[in-house]
């Protein structure tokens, strides 16, 4: 059995989810109602049987280590499982990680401690379930010195992506970064195979390379600088999702944007959401402070209690208002004759009487006034609040109105 | 003519070393420590650094981590009389170890090779 590590990349800003991200970084982003989105990431790698875990942090990291503390700490310390969050210490070099190779690089005295076999490099922006077990199997059964992570994806994608060019035997023989003129799959020309940003290292490789991309001109990006270099060099494969996708139904999601964010919450709605969290072979694990269970009260003629066509979790009350297909987080509080439609609202969310609120994102702690109209009159709601292109509100956390 | 940095704790060895690659017709720095090497590095740079592991105030591996972030392009030496060095994944970075010693012939060596290396660069 090798000995695999896990070094999970938490340290994105994810600035195109503002104002999400301004008291948190990506990571640390809520989803699903009562998720974060890093639970994806670490439940794979506990499910997985990879059980040692470092957390890269570094930006607006104080949400991420309290998630991490209180919903993780769920380890046997004594069989040698571990979560820890690492902030950013600064050990090399003076400055924030340049790079997400050089994020590795600056902790490179973990791998030193750890020595493992196998270093499994992820990012904790990502939803999906998967089992790295498939992939570290593959690494193996090729004799890689690096194995990638790859999915399709559209080719109109592909100035979003890493875009991989393997042989037959999944070779790398090509990568390129964001291209406009992608190389697509052979026989599908409308696709394209996608760095997930996930990557399975020989510890040795992984350090000799990492030294060589610091000593040399580098963004010091395993994308862009550490896949090219190895290229016709290392043993470097491809491992397709498909194979390790234990949803099984593809699903995978960079929630890059606020409408990226709005609508993988709101798919969770659907009737079979691609993305299964009833799954019981696979379930995502958080944190979820205790809370007494949902509850909808008032049942008179003009003033009833309803949530339909929604998610509705732990500590919610729904008193005399209507919630339609929306997203409510725990401790939220909906009272008489307020409307939510297609929403997500957030942990502690109070609405006040009459209040309506439709397509709009209103995060944490933050109290609406009786009356309130929000998600009617974008022009308005732009003063004051985020309104993205396909107008989806925000309103920022804790924001008193 | 070329710059090189002597990082060496042990003062009888520095001046050793010192003497010695001046006849060489090098020009020579001295740091006490690897804090004093990264304050040397950011008054002027050489164009070689030979580099203790073992020293006080800051160890040759914390310094040369530091090194090669800051200074890329700077070849290093790692000069050592401990073998156990190589087990550290840090000294992988640098260019080249020599054990320590005070027949300075194969130190000599490693420093005409690297710097002739470096003219290619």
């Amino acid at each position: 059995m090798k000995k695999v590590l896990a070094m999970v990349l938490a340290g994105g800003r994810g600035e195109r989810l503002y104002p999400l991200t301004r008291d948190r970084a990506k990571p640390a982003v809520p989803f699903g109602a009562i998720y974060r989105i890093i639970d994806f990431t670490l439940s794979n790698c506990l499910h997985s049987g990879v059980r040692r875990i470092y957390v890269l942090t570094q930006y607006k990291s104080t949400s991420l280590h309290r998630h991490i503390q209180f919903g993780w700490n769920i380890l046997s310390a004594p069989l040698g499982e571990f979560i820890e969050a690492v902030p950013a210490q600064q050990r090399i070099d003076e400055h924030w990680y340049q790079g997400t190779a050089d994020a590795i690089f600056q902790n490179i005295h973990i791998l030193q401690e750890e020595r493992p076999d196998l270093v499994l490099v992820l990012s904790g922006d990502h939803i999906y379930k998967m089992d790295y077990r498939k992939m570290i199997a593959f690494h193996l059964e090729k004799g890689a010195d690096l194995t990638v992570g790859v999915i399709r994806m559209d080719r109109k994608l592909s100035r979003e992506f890493g875009v991989i060019e393997a042989d037959g035997d999944w070779k790398l023989v090509g990568f390129q970064e964001k291209p406009d003129e992608p190389k697509t799959i052979h026989g599908d020309p409308g696709g394209i195979m996608a760095s997930m940003g996930i990557y399975v290292f020989n510890t040795e490789i992984l350090v000799r390379r990492l030294i060589e991309d610091t000593r040399s001109d580098s963004s010091h990006d395993f994308g862009k600088d550490i896949i090219p270099m190895m290229i016709g060099r290392d043993r470097v494969f491809a491992f397709d999702f498909r194979r390790g996708d234990c949803g099984g139904t593809g699903y995978w999601r960079d929630v890059g944007t606020i409408d990226a964010y709005y609508e993988a919450n709101t798919d969770l709605i659907s009737v079979t959401p691609q993305l299964n969290l009833y799954d019981a072979q696979w379930p995502i694990l958080t944190y979820q402070p205790p809370s007494p269970p949902a509850k909808t009260v008032w049942i008179e003629e003009r003033r009833v209690g309803t949530a339909l066509n929604s998610i509705i979790s732990n500590g919610c009350i729904i008193s005399g208002g209507n919630v339609k297909r929306s997203i409510l987080s725990p401790r939220v509080t909906i009272h008489s004759f307020a409307e939510i439609e297609d929403s997500i609202l957030l942990e502690g969310v109070d609405v006040g009487r009459n209040a309506k609120i439709k397509r709009t994102i209103i995060d944490k702690e933050v109290e609406i006034p009786p009356g309130m109209e929000i998600g009617y009159h974008l022009d308005e709601d732009a003063k004051r609040f985020t309104v993205t292109a396909s107008g989806i509100v925000v309103v920022p956390k804790g924001i008193r109105l | 003519m070329k710059k090189i940095l002597v990082v060496e704790d042990e003062e009888s060895l520095r001046l050793l070393y010192e003497e010695e690659l001046k006849a060489e017709g090098y020009d020579v720095l001295t740091a006490r420590n690897g804090r004093e090497a990264i304050r040397q590095l950011e008054a002027g740079k050489p164009d070689l650094i030979i580099l203790d592991i073992v020293m006080p105030v800051m160890d040759g591996m914390e310094a040369l981590g530091r090194i090669v972030s800051q200074e890329r392009r700077i070849p290093v030496i790692l000069n050592t009389s401990y073998s156990g060095y190589r087990q550290d994944f840090m000294s992988w970075a640098a260019d080249a170890y020599v054990a320590k010693s005070h027949d300075l012939t194969e130190l000599k060596k490693k420093i005409r090779e690297l710097l002739e290396k470096g003219k290619g660069r």
